[in-house]
């Protein structure tokens, strides 16, 4: 590390070059002079936007000036491409949202694009200043006992990255021409996607180990480590991550699952390593649950075998409304709500016999879980509008006031309960 | 929480002094960017740091234990200089011979190129030809050290210098002292040792494999037709046997040519070969690996004389886009490292190369491996004319390269492969 340090403070030595510093006041001053201009719109012509460009024109005349003059202007030429390129990026950055969506061309832009343009600026810069093959392999230090030198940490960290990062589009193409190949669900799909991103990150673990040169014994003793530091540290993350991949592998937590949560269905979003995203509809929230929860609570789910549910609404018709005509009318008019399955059939049932009402309970069956409160919702409007449209009563407990004198004795009965016969 | 984030804002006066304190900020690093070039006493704080580029041979690859022993080798002589210049720092990078002029073209574009380079002189000369490198001030003081047949070789045709002589790389025979105890002297004992058990390497590369001619004297042969001119009959026939040898040498059982001497190196190194022609420079990475067990002596010779082997000269070459200071500092660390002492130090503390001063004396009888050297280096004198006619670019070094490999593997017969070999070298480009 010492060695890298020493090469790296040695690069301040060109500072001292007139050339270099009238090439970088060059670039800089134009990229400060840039920011300015834009911000306070001296230009009142100009959008902006056309600010980077004009600054960019000015800057390749500046090195076309340098090298009429015979002096180098390397560095501003270099600088001068990879404002270009940042530039390029901005633009590109619309067109990805209008192909590919708002979020996946966010995540796309700044996780690999950004950082992969950045990286190559770095490695473009430094092989100016230096040996690219003679720093890759300024030693560093060691890894369990094996030397490691620039170059081969800077592949560990770059395989480890596009790993980690670029997994997961090759392995949502596999997972979804498995799904048509197999005509599976979304659900599985999602799943399978996973576990092949989890295979891939894992193998390209392995293969770092393995190009860094680790051994098997080194490996086995960090795994020993290990199993001491989840035993205190990590056991949750650890136990979150086995239970990740156990439900995975069981199907009863995928992406795409409706489980019940606190009383509201709620969808899975996705599986991560810690934890599950879910979405409740009621307000639109994402929950994050430790996926060993699902793993050691009881969990209702609407969406293990089918994703039907069996949903009910609850209503109370009048005493002298003839049950059989009341239960066949709730029938009729749950299989006219468009989004009640017709079979299995809707069924009504007389409950029991209330207060002031019988109470009946209709009975059916929807396609999607998540919909059940807008579906009840329709099927309570409909049975209001059907009952009215029949001259069925929906009767309710009414309340009558009134006043008292004290004493009691001197307490003269209401005009309405003294024309009661 | 919405209702939060006003509040939490700084109150106009505090967001007032902060966007001063910024603007104030943004001017101090205009001015340290600026100040320099405006005749500013920055510079006197900036390191003063020697860029030392290294030239790697083709042979060698770039890795860790080479860029230790470079630097190792350096450093010595590097930390004599900063016992009388202590604020001098060195930077040295190593590059491989292949890329070295397009990787100092492009340094030199972006004016970040070394001060100073370190290269074999064929390419010291191909650099000033390209306008890569400075040609190097001719005072009688500096190179009155230096034998003027080796400065000639380095002077372009309007008489510039390409560089200042540092050192010799040898060829020598290198051997495995536990498996063989002593070298074979003659290709004829060469070939029995094989033929007694011991594996020998060959590198396939022509460069390499040029000391086998002088054993024939094929050198004389070889120069002639270097020169354009055609070889007599005796001659002619000297470069066959040259070329019989090597057919002959492949038939061997064991005797093997690799294709690179890396290759060669490799093997050695596994103790699968015993005995090989290495280079100085891989002596450390060789005793490395064998230890006591490395032995070397001189080349085998042969019935027409001594093996020519080509030695590679060691020059300091000056950059090109330097400042005025650091001109000043790779001159100084130039003269330093070839002044006597220096030059003897780096001799005896290395043992991989010969000094290039010719007044400093090698004490040969305390070193099996400096004897060598210096032996082998003697021997290298015969190839003076050849180097002097060819360089390390030349076109027709391919073709020979193509003759060598085919004349090895039987494809073409000695005297055919003979007279290929004059007719591409009168070739001259």
């Amino acid at each position: 590390m010492r060695e890298l340090l020493l090469e790296l403070l040695g690069w301040l030595g060109y500072l001292e070059r007139p050339a270099v510093l009238l090439q970088l006041a060059v670039a800089i001053g134009l990229m400060v002079l840039r920011r300015f201009a834009a911000r306070r719109n001296w230009l009142r012509q100009l959008r902006p936007r056309a600010y980077t460009p004009l600054a960019l024109v000015v800057l390749a005349a500046s090195c076309l000036l340098l090298a009429q003059l015979g002096l180098p202007y390397g560095i501003s030429g270099q600088l001068g491409v990879l404002w270009l390129g940042w530039y390029a990026l901005d633009l590109l950055h619309p067109l990805l949202q209008r192909r590919l969506g708002a979020e996946t061309a966010r995540q796309l832009d700044s996780r690999l694009l950004r950082p992969a343009y950045l990286l190559l600026a770095a490695l473009m810069l430094i092989s100016s200043l230096d040996s690219i093959s003679d720093l890759a392999v300024a030693p560093l230090g060691s890894v369990l006992g094996v030397p490691v030198d620039a170059g081969r940490l800077f592949n560990a960290a770059l395989i480890t990255y596009l790993v980690l990062m670029g997994s997961g589009p090759p392995a949502a193409a596999v997972a979804w021409l498995v799904q048509r190949g197999l005509a599976s669900s979304d659900g599985s799909r999602k799943a399978m996607e996973l576990m092949l991103r989890y295979t891939v990150v894992g193998l390209g673990l392995m293969g770092v180990a393995v190009h860094l040169g680790i051994n098997s014994t080194a490996l086995i003793a960090v795994a020993g480590g290990l199993s001491v530091g989840l035993g205190f540290g990590i056991k949750e993350i650890f136990s979150n991550f086995v239970s990740g991949i156990w439900l995975l592998f069981e199907g009863s937590v995928r992406p795409g699952e409706v489980l019940m949560l606190d009383g509201d269905p709620c969808e899975v979003r996705s599986l991560g390593l810690r934890a599950t995203l879910l979405w409740r509809d009621r307000d639109n929230a994402e929950l994050l649950i430790p996926n060993q929860t699902f793993f050691t609570e009881a969990a209702t789910t609407f969406t293990a075998s089918d994703r039907m549910r069996r949903s009910q609404v609850s209503i109370g018709a009048a005493y002298h409304n003839n049950p059989a005509e009341v239960i066949a009318l709730l029938e009729a008019t749950a299989l006219k709500v468009a989004r009640v399955l017709p079979q299995p059939a809707p069924k009504a049932l007389l409950l029991n016999y209330g207060d002031s009402a019988i109470n009946y309970s209709l009975r059916f069956w929807i396609a999607n879980p998540m919909d059940n409160v807008g579906i009840c919702s329709e099927v309570n409007q409909a049975i209001w509008q059907a009952f009215r449209d029949n001259s069925i009563e929906i009767p309710f407990p009414q309340h009558v006031e009134y006043s008292m004198q004290w004493p009691p004795e001197q307490h003269q009965p209401n005009k309405f309960t003294q024309q009661q016969p | 929480m919405g209702q939060l984030v006003p509040s939490m804002a700084p109150p106009p006066a505090a967001q007032k002094s902060q966007r001063r304190r910024d603007r104030l900020l943004r001017l101090l690093g205009a001015l340290a960017l600026l100040a320099p070039l405006g005749g500013c006493t920055l510079g006197r704080e900036l390191p003063n740091v020697l860029h030392l580029g290294v030239e790697v041979n083709p042979d060698e690859k770039i890795d860790a234990e080479l860029r230790a022993d470079t630097l190792q080798r350096l450093g010595g002589l590097e930390a004599s200089y900063r016992q009388l210049q202590p604020n001098t720092r060195f930077q040295d990078s190593l590059y491989p011979e292949q890329q070295l002029e397009w990787e100092i073209k492009h340094r030199n574009r972006a004016g970040l190129g070394p001060d100073l380079l370190l290269l074999s002189g064929d390419m010291a000369l191909r650099l000033l030809a390209a306008g890569v490198t400075a040609p190097f001030p001719q005072t009688e003081v500096d190179l009155n050290q230096f034998d003027p047949q080796v400065l000639d070789r380095l002077r372009n045709p309007s008489g510039d210098l390409a560089g200042l002589p540092l050192l010799v790389q040898t060829q020598l025979a290198c051997f495995n002292r536990r498996r063989l105890p002593v070298a074979p002297a003659t290709l004829e004992q060469l070939l029995d040792t094989s033929a007694k058990g011991h594996p020998v390497g060959l590198s396939m590369e022509a460069y390499n494999l040029f000391w086998t001619a002088g054993s024939f004297g094929a050198i004389d042969a070889i120069d002639t037709a270097a020169a354009g001119r055609q070889p007599s009959g005796a001659q002619q026939q000297a470069i066959e046997r040259w070329l019989t040898w090597l057919q002959n040498a492949n038939n061997q059982q064991r005797v093997t040519f690799y294709a690179s001497q890396s290759s060669a190196e490799a093997e050695f190194r596994e103790g699968k070969v015993d005995w090989f022609p290495c280079r100085s420079s891989a002596i450390p990475r060789l005793r490395k690996a064998l230890g006591d067990g490395l032995g070397m002596a001189p080349l085998p010779s042969g019935e027409g004389g001594n093996a020519s082997p080509i030695n590679k000269l060691r020059v300091l070459a000056l950059g090109t886009n330097v400042s005025r200071s650091s001109r000043k500092r790779a001159l100084a660390f130039s003269r330093f490292s070839v002044n006597p002492l220096s030059q003897r130090n780096l001799t005896l503390g290395s043992q991989v190369a010969l000094p290039a001063n010719r007044f400093v004396r090698v004490p040969l009888s305390s070193s099996a491996t400096l004897r060598a050297m210096v032996t082998s280096a003697e021997q290298g004198r015969q190839t003076n004319t050849l180097m002097a006619l060819t360089h390390s670019n030349d076109p027709r070094l391919a073709e020979i390269q193509t003759l060598l490999t085919t004349l090895v593997f039987g494809e073409v017969p000695p005297n055919k492969a003979g007279q290929s070999l004059v007719a591409i070298l009168r070739n001259r480009p």
